[in-house]
């Protein structure tokens, strides 16, 4: 089952465009994420990034997975700002009158913070959808071809992409290691309760970490062998090319972030 | 060889990595000519992967440490190049087939090498195309490296490294961790490079059986020290070196050594199965015919035959849970949502107190298999009955207290910062109180000879070691079934035989034993039964002895029985020798009285 987000060969018109305009698109988008305030321009950014998403025929499991990782911390949001937020419309009374000092005022809900809640959640949703847009369409090589060409050192550029390429590794690492302790009866991660999982994070983040540094030292060895960061010009045997397309793209990217700018200001 | 300067050459090397004090390497004096192939033979830890590395440069220039002497390749000292010249002179294969493969395609990862090098992209695409030509994987330019089998993967390895156009190429334990079929197809290109091409070979192995086929010379490592060098003959005739070093020599070997012992020495030493054939028949020659009455004999089992799975407990007949240990009844599985197949109908029933090997080719479904009994899988079809429990009515952590589970990687195993808490995990897990776990810990810590090392950060163990904290906190558990995965691969003789010997200790204890492994000489010397595993199916499920008594069967999931059984199976019939000895002893014996004039087996017949 796919669980991360790893490259999905494909035909598609996001696949084709070069890594450069998918790049500028996505940091212009995240950059557009970050100033949001207003409610519909967040919706419909996240409702743009979906749109993308099936137009890249990228799987809808992994849009529902990255969903649910972040369940918890919407759920979180949710009730912190429903209760901290300085809002006017009272949705439920506060649970401890106002006369009493300090704790007055605890248990309010307001409308106000609410809202706030909902627009954060959808920041959140909208950022973590932009990033695999580009890394399931685009292979790793041509990736950091990309920011190459956009200026980034080979080995910076190398090293980033590699480090999206590890999530999977390590993902598949610790289910491994999950499953080697209940071998030993060890249950906490099927069963326990949450303060039990942080309590036993140690235990499984050992081995993975001591597994990663060793894989990373077996790397090396293998990367210097060869020559890796040996050139100044390295060459590639896959270049890639600007065309039409990207341009279109690109002026359509910047349409898009100004119109929501605009529309983000203005409301 | 020609006289001519050597390619390389050590003077006076010594080594020791950053922050050890230990001299890894001291004081080697070798030479390697042009075209030679050279294996290195040692055992875990005396310092092959290190005498690899330092022939590119990797030791001392990106790893740093202190090195003494001078290494010469092809007149250049290498502590004054970059590993980027010396990458163009050496290529080098590592053990891992997954820690070398960087990129998402077999082309990329061939031409990583010459990109870095800024070649021009037609010369990288040329050298590419002939790369994958002699590694024979042509036409899987497109292809994921992560989706290819292990033997595929390492000869990617060694077309990464071609492209870059070494004069010599280095093999670090490049087939450790392959199965048979993947050593042979590394071996047999690198032998094609070595006799087509010329390439200087270097080849660190544990294999002996494959060294003994392909090298020129063998040298011997031994805690970082030089202790021998020779044709492969000259090394496998010296005893006294595997007093010292505990080597695996081939059968054939053994069976020399054998017979020597017993004033009955071979003309030559033989260090294939044909010279082996030749030796033997060639010695028995002299010995007196058979009487009437012999016949092929069978040599004397190490336990009773058992009963064929398919005919034994599940056919609907009354089993008896106190009987059976580990009850398999029509297990077919599925992996979703490829809907691959990995196990098809299979059935059988192990009873208590057994020892039984299953084997087969990678992807023939045993680990699979594996997965079902310990319950980290529930059948797709069928059902799977361990100590009179079906997997799908109770938890992994409950089946942890019958069937215990070694896993093929240590290291994934590891849990806990000192080797008695690491052995005391799995009891606490299960609730015992702490007097209890104690007496468990020391009981499995004894039981694989672990007691010197309680304190000890299990990651920082050899890898022999590390092996045994795995065993010792299985055992603290206490199951009365033990299953190895794949526990020698990856280890040398010595720690091989050392887990393997635990394992027999807990067989005569009463314990049923399930061992997967590609070792056949492992296989033939401990499990007295054998599954056969191919594409999912049972192929043969019988004694170990009547298992290998069929090479046709085994060839299909690419397995061949060990080099002694071969050998027994290739010698005449009229020379009244056992067809199916399993092991030296089995051969030897045989040979011995029957040189003597005397019956084959110690029974007489009729």
């Amino acid at each position: 089952m796919r669980t991360s987000v790893q490259y999905v060969p494909g035909e598609t018109l996001f696949h084709r465009l070069d890594p450069r305009s998918k790049i500028v698109f996505t940091l212009a988008m995240t950059g557009l994420i970050f100033v949001i305030q207003n409610l519909w321009v967040a919706g419909a950014v996240l409702l743009t990034l979906v749109g993308f998403w099936s137009l890249a025929r990228l799987p809808v499991s992994v849009l529902a997975q990255l969903g649910k990782a972040t369940i918890g911390i919407i759920g979180f949001l949710f009730v912190v700002q429903a209760l901290l937020y300085p809002g006017e419309t009272v949705l439920i009374q506060p649970v401890i009158p106002h006369c009493v000092p300090v704790v007055g005022g605890i248990g309010r809900v307001t409308m106000e913070g609410i809202l706030f809640a909902l627009l954060l959640s959808l920041r959140l949703l909208a950022m973590i959808t932009v990033l695999p847009l580009i890394s399931m369409t685009t292979p790793m090589h041509l990736f950091t071809l990309g920011l190459v060409r956009l200026g980034l050192p080979y080995r910076l550029a190398y090293t980033m992409t590699t480090a999206l390429n590890l999530i999977p590794i390590l993902q598949a690492e610790a289910n491994v290691i999950v499953d080697a302790q209940r071998l030993r009866a060890f249950q906490v991660f099927e069963k326990g309760r949450f303060l039990e999982k942080l309590r036993a994070y140690p235990s499984l983040v050992t081995p993975l970490i001591i597994g990663a540094m060793r894989r990373a030292q077996l790397v090396a060895v293998a990367m210097d062998s060869r020559a890796f960061g040996a050139s100044e010009n390295r060459t590639y045997i896959q270049d890639i090319r600007m065309r039409f397309a990207d341009w279109a793209f690109l002026a359509f990217s910047a349409l898009y972030v100004g119109a929501a700018s605009a529309a983000n200001y203005l409301a | 060889m020609a006289q001519r300067e050597p390619l390389i050459t050590f003077d006076d090397v010594s080594y020791r990595y950053l922050g050890s004090k230990r001299y890894v390497l001291q004081h080697l004096n070798l030479a390697i000519h042009g075209g030679e192939f050279v294996t290195v033979l040692g055992e875990n830890g005396a310092g092959k992967s290190t005498f690899c590395q330092t022939l590119n440069g990797v030791i001392p220039l990106s790893r740093g440490g202190r090195m003494r002497g001078c290494i010469r390749v092809d007149g250049r000292d290498t502590q004054k190049c970059t590993v980027a010249d010396l990458a163009q002179k050496v290529g080098i294969v590592l053990e891992d087939p997954e820690a070398q493969l960087f990129t998402t395609s077999v082309l990329s990862e061939v031409a990583f090498g010459p990109e870095n090098l800024g070649v021009d992209p037609e010369e990288i695409l040329r050298r590419a195309r002939w790369a994958l030509e002699v590694v024979r994987l042509s036409g899987y330019e497109d292809h994921p490296p992560t989706a290819l089998s292990g033997g595929q993967k390492q000869r990617l390895a060694i077309a990464a490294a071609l492209t870059m156009q070494p004069d010599i190429l280095v093999l670090d334990e490049a087939t450790s961790q392959l199965d048979p079929v993947g050593t042979v197809e590394v071996f047999s290109v690198v032998r094609e490079l070595n006799q087509r091409y010329g390439m200087t070979i270097v080849m660190a192995t544990n294999k002996g059986e494959e060294v003994a086929q392909f090298c020129d010379r063998v040298l011997v490592l031994h805690k970082g020290e030089l202790v021998g060098q020779g044709t492969p003959r000259e090394i496998f005739a010296d005893p006294a070196l595997f007093e010292q070093v505990v080597i695996r020599a081939p059968q054939v070997c053994q069976l020399a050594h054998y017979l020597a012992e017993r004033a009955l020495p071979l003309a030559d030493l033989p260090i294939t199965l044909d010279e082996g054939k030749r030796e033997v028949v060639q010695l028995m020659a002299g010995a007196p015919a058979p009487g009437p009455s012999q016949e092929e004999t069978e040599p004397v089992a190490s336990s009773p035959p058992s009963p064929s799975g398919a005919t034994g407990c599940a056919a609907g007949g009354a089993w008896n849970s106190r009987e059976v240990a580990v009850l398999v009844d029509d297990l077919a599985y599925v992996y979703e949502p490829q809907g691959v197949g990995a196990l098809k109908g299979v059935s059988f029933a192990v009873r208590r107190g057994e020892f039984v090997s299953i084997i087969g080719q990678n992807g023939a479904g045993k680990t699979t298999l594996l997965k079902h009994v310990v319950g980290l899988l529930l059948p797709t079809e069928g059902r799977v009955i361990v100590d009179g429990v079906d997997t799908r009515q109770t938890t992994v952590a409950e089946l942890t207290t019958r069937v215990g589970f070694v896993s093929q990687n240590p290291d994934q195993q590891l849990f806990a910062q000192t080797v008695e808490e690491e052995v005391a995990f799995g009891p606490r897990n299960l609730g015992l109180g702490e007097d209890e776990v104690k007496e468990r810990v020391d009981l499995g810590l004894r039981m694989a000879g672990l007691e010197a090392f309680r304190q000890e950060f299990p990651p920082a163990l050899a890898k022999g070691d590390r092996a045994k904290v795995v065993m010792a906190s299985v055992l603290a558990m206490q199951p009365r079934i033990i299953i190895l995965d794949e526990p020698t691969t990856g280890q040398d003789y010595r720690g091989s035989h050392q887990i393997m010997q635990i394992a027999q200790r807990l067989h005569a204890e009463g314990c049923t034993v399930l061992v997967v492994t590609h070792d056949m000489a492992l296989v033939a010397e401990y499990a007295a039964r054998t599954i056969v595993l191919g594409q999912g199916e049972i192929l043969l499920d019988d004694t170990t002895a009547r298992v290998f008594a069929q090479p046709e069967v085994l060839r299909r999931t690419q397995v061949t029985p060990p080099q002694i059984t071969q050998l027994a199976q290739a010698l005449p019939r009229e020379l009244g020798l056992p067809g199916n000895a399993l092991t030296v002893q089995q051969l030897g014996q045989p040979i011995v009285r029957r040189a003597r004039g005397e019956p084959a087996s110690a029974a007489a017949p009729g």
